[in-house]
């Protein structure tokens, strides 16, 4: 009786219409807008990359010609970068979990939040319609003059649609900080906030201060391409790298969008699956503002090979190794976190410690790229490739399966079949290796990047790579019928499932619209497990007497 | 009312001065023009010191990543010696459309 | 918790965060057109004779009385955000519709400019007037002075839109409190706009011009 009282009053059932979701302003069910949207892209991203792969078991090519090949790789980059990658988790799980954890009814603005999925959505149809109706072959850059002057494809509608995307994170982002700042609960210092908080912190700044320069870029680039005037145009001694410059400047610290939510995410996770304190808190939580920070100041290392001068070239390289730092102290202190920890190895643990191992592969593999020397090699070969698919989805698709599974049973009330969960986590890790470990040997050996065809002696590597595609698209296939089932079938959540400590678990599962019957007050650090199990047994205690 | 009378007053003046400045051909003197109408606004139309603390560490923040942009960003340009930027080194090859082709 | 300041505690949390929140979006719009800059800083350098070219034929008449017109324009509103502090209804109204005025004539002017541009081929492409070695510079400056100019003006086109809306809701909100936040606001965008233009009137009309 007292599970359908909840479930009257839950976020999810109290107005039911198509209506009051499509003009909602409450967080929680614009991030289940957002969640169905990116679900559609990465859907549609990953069919491109299923393509990609298909044609590589052969070194001829086996299905598309080579322009179909260009433009399918630059489909797959810019829905996945841009529709999938930067909103994923801030979008989903953070628009769910940034009131909850910090105790608050909503975000600081509403509405905005509403306007910036509408946003989204305009600027994926509009993508979408440039990719359907020919699609472009420059790449998920846009390199100019390749972008102006040369391309037969749709430039536009896809540079139109990136540009409202960045709308939709600046909204996004200003929301967070501006929530981060002001609606803290009482007695939520910012020491006491959760990791997860001080990473979307660090992307929202990331998200208002580089995604204009996106803007300004994209605005310069289709300017050029419409009335084709001069502005990166070599002939009028204009500077393409310029173009690259202002790209990178947003597009590197993009790199850290896609990053560092994730962090957050492994944060809460490991911490929660261990029973224990996060190691070294303060660490932890300030790694996240230097990593975005110093993200900013090492764009140059895409372009050292562009022909950029030395003197930038060498600024860069050293500030490249400086990024390190940070990323570095977070792996240590979750395994300083893990170690004498009670683990239990749930699903979401299991994505989690797959982020740790994949990031750090892919971190480490970021030091060969950002020397000089060693970069000259690699550079446009598969080893890039591999770097950053070991971060952006080894790390961040981790993460943000990591996450659903674990904010699931809070955001819709129902379990997802364990048994399953962790069967995905590790055909996950499996087939992800399997893709993309190959690519580095296949870097290093001198394959070079966005060829629809490729000398015979790389085909063994090609066929392992294409053949753990195949799993990783089972370890994402899967997850999604699992999840569909158990909102219908899946057992109920109780209110805190995995004895976790944040105030998103003091709430119901699924949580009332207004989030909180009672305001909460906070009187403990974050990850104080003493004081929960201190409560829980305290509570044990209390029921004979009720 | 008296506030924004002299803030007018103040920027006419240093509008002015910028302009014979630049008459006058001192580049860092029309610069430092423009630096200061810009505080006569910030402060006096604005009213940052009046404003939440927050807002003013939003707008340093701001000009902060902008000097990173500018310093960082010219760098390559400024300290480039294989080749100028815009260096004749390109000129359009034959194939290049002329035209954007408008019957896609 | 009265629904309409949801979810603030109270009115003046919910203020201070408006302000807030548009003062980062002001810094969000300071890297926009900061990409811009960093395009003056390196071709006014790095193609500094094409580039004065090009100063020297923008209209430095029609430029200075549009800065007077503009800075007049933010001083005005300041007027009526000062008037809303007081409760003067009448008085948000007048300045508002003043300072949207001279919004208007800065952008009358500026399409005036505009139009001669066009007449003297000065538009970069296949017909642009200035000739010489140094043509590459000056078509990349007026790619900037078309660019900058339009972005600038859009921001002027949306500032009138809000100030137009804060007359509107000020005429039909009497008998109630007068809110002053979003006069506030849109008094921040208004003079945000006026520093953008601070700062591209001496890059598109005065430094290398002698």
């Amino acid at each position: 009786m007292a599970l359908t009282a909840d479930r009257e009053r839950s976020y999810l059932w109290q107005d039911g219409t198509v209506r009051s979701w499509l003009l909602t302003t409450d967080h929680k069910r614009i991030a289940l807008l957002y969640m169905a949207s990116i679900t559609v892209f990465f859907i549609l991203g990953g069919i491109g990359a299923a393509l990609i792969r298909m044609q590589l078991v052969m070194p001829t090519g086996a299905i598309l010609s080579d322009e179909t090949y260009g433009r399918m790789f630059t489909m797959h980059g810019i829905v996945m970068v841009w529709l999938f990658l930067v909103p994923s988790i801030p979008v989903t799980l953070g628009n769910f979990l940034v009131p909850l954890m910090l105790g608050a009814r909503d975000l600081a603005f509403p509405r905005l939040n509403l306007i910036s999925w509408y946003l989204f959505v305009m600027a994926g149809l509009l993508v979408v319609y440039g990719l359907f109706r020919g699609g472009l072959e420059t790449g998920w850059t846009f390199y100019t003059p390749l972008s102006t002057d040369y391309t037969q494809g749709r430039v536009l509608p896809v540079v139109a649609g990136v540009f409202l995307s960045g709308f939709s994170s600046i909204a996004t982002g200003l929301n967070f900080i501006i929530s981060i700042h002001q609606l803290r609960a009482s007695g939520m210092t910012w020491y006491r906030l959760p990791l997860m908080l001080w990473a979307l912190y660090a992307t929202s700044v990331i998200f208002v201060l580089a995604t204009p320069v996106l803007s300004i870029t994209l605005v310069l680039l289709a300017f050029e391409h419409f009335f084709r005037v001069g502005v990166f145009d070599p002939t009028l001694g204009g500077d393409p790298l310029l173009f690259q410059h202002l790209f990178w400047f947003y597009s590197h610290p993009a790199v850290y969008i896609m990053i560092l939510p994730g962090m957050g995410v492994v944060s809460e996770v490991v911490s929660t699956f261990c029973h224990k304190q996060v190691f070294g808190y303060r660490f932890v939580a300030w790694s996240s503002i230097s990593i975005a920070a110093i993200g900013f100041l090492v764009w140059g290392h895409h372009m050292f090979v562009a022909g950029t001068s030395l003197y930038a070239a060498v600024v860069f390289s050293m500030l490249s190794f400086l990024v390190s730092v940070p990323s570095a102290i977070k792996v240590f202190n979750w395994l300083g976190t893990m170690h004498g920890g009670a683990i239990r190895l749930d699903a979401p643990m299991l994505y989690a410690m797959g982020f740790i191992g994949l990031f750090t592969v892919g971190g480490l593999t970021g030091l060969f790229l950002a020397s000089l020397a060693s970069d000259v090699h690699l550079t446009q070969t598969y080893f890039v490739v591999a770097h950053f698919h070991y971060i952006m989805v080894g790390g961040m698709v981790s993460a943000y399966f990591a996450g659903l599974h674990y904010w699931w049973p809070k955001i819709t009330g129902r379990m997802y079949p364990e048994m399953w969960g962790r069967t995905a986590a590790a055909l996950l890790f499996f087939g992800f290796n399997l893709t993309f470990f190959p690519q580095f040997l296949l870097g290093y050996e001198g394959m070079p990047r966005r060829y629809a065809t490729y000398p015979a002696q790389f085909q063994v590597l090609n066929v392992l790579s294409s053949a753990g595609a195949s799993i990783l698209a089972l370890a994402y296939i899967l997850p999604l019928i699992y999840f569909a089932w158990s909102l219908l079938r899946g057992a109920r959540a109780t209110d805190n499932p995995w004895q976790a400590t944040g105030l998103e678990w003091r709430t119901s599962s699924p949580p009332p619209t207004e989030n909180f019957v009672h305001p909460p007050v906070v009187t403990h650090d974050a990850y104080d497990y003493a004081a929960l199990d201190q409560a829980n047994i305290a509570a044990r205690q209390e029921v004979p007497h009720a | 009312m008296v506030r924004v009378l002299y803030c007018w007053i103040l920027l006419m003046m240093l509008l002015a001065g910028e302009l014979t400045m630049a008459r006058l051909g001192f580049g860092s003197a029309v610069c430092a023009c423009a630096v200061l109408m810009g505080l006569v606004i910030i402060f006096g139309f604005m009213r940052i010191a009046q404003a939440p603390p927050l807002a003013a560490i939003f707008a340093l923040g701001g000009l902060f990543w902008l000097v990173i942009l500018l310093s960082l960003g010219s760098l390559d340009s400024f300290t480039r010696t294989n080749f100028a930027v815009g260096s004749a080194m390109s000129s359009r090859p034959d194939h290049a459309p002329a035209l954007p082709d408008e019957s896609r | 918790m009265p629904d309409h300041i949801t979810p603030y505690d109270t009115a003046l949390h919910r203020d201070e965060s408006a302000v807030s929140g548009m003062w980062l979006f002001l810094a969000s719009e300071i890297l926009l057109f900061g990409g811009l800059f960093l395009i003056v800083l390196v071709y006014s350098h790095t193609h500094a004779a094409g580039w004065n070219a090009g100063v020297r034929h923008t209209s430095l008449m029609i430029g200075s009385i549009n800065t007077v017109v503009l800075l007049s324009s933010s001083a005005v509103f300041t007027l009526a955000v000062e008037a809303a502090r007081t409760g003067d209804r009448r008085r948000i109204i007048h300045a508002g519709l003043g300072a949207a005025g001279l919004g208007m004539v800065f952008l009358m002017l500026k399409s005036w400019e505009w139009h001669l541009e066009f007449e003297e081929h000065l538009f970069p492409g296949t017909n642009f007037s200035i000739s010489g070695p140094n043509d590459g510079g000056a078509q990349l400056f007026y790619s900037f002075y078309f660019i900058s100019t339009a972005l600038h003006g859009l921001h002027m086109l949306v500032g009138i839109g809000l100030i137009l809306w804060i007359c509107d809701r000020t005429r039909r909100q009497t008998g109630r409190e007068i809110s002053t936040i979003p006069v506030d606001i849109v008094g921040l965008y208004w003079s945000f706009v006026d520093l953008v233009w601070i700062v591209l009137f001496p890059v598109l009309y005065l430094i290398g011009r002698n």
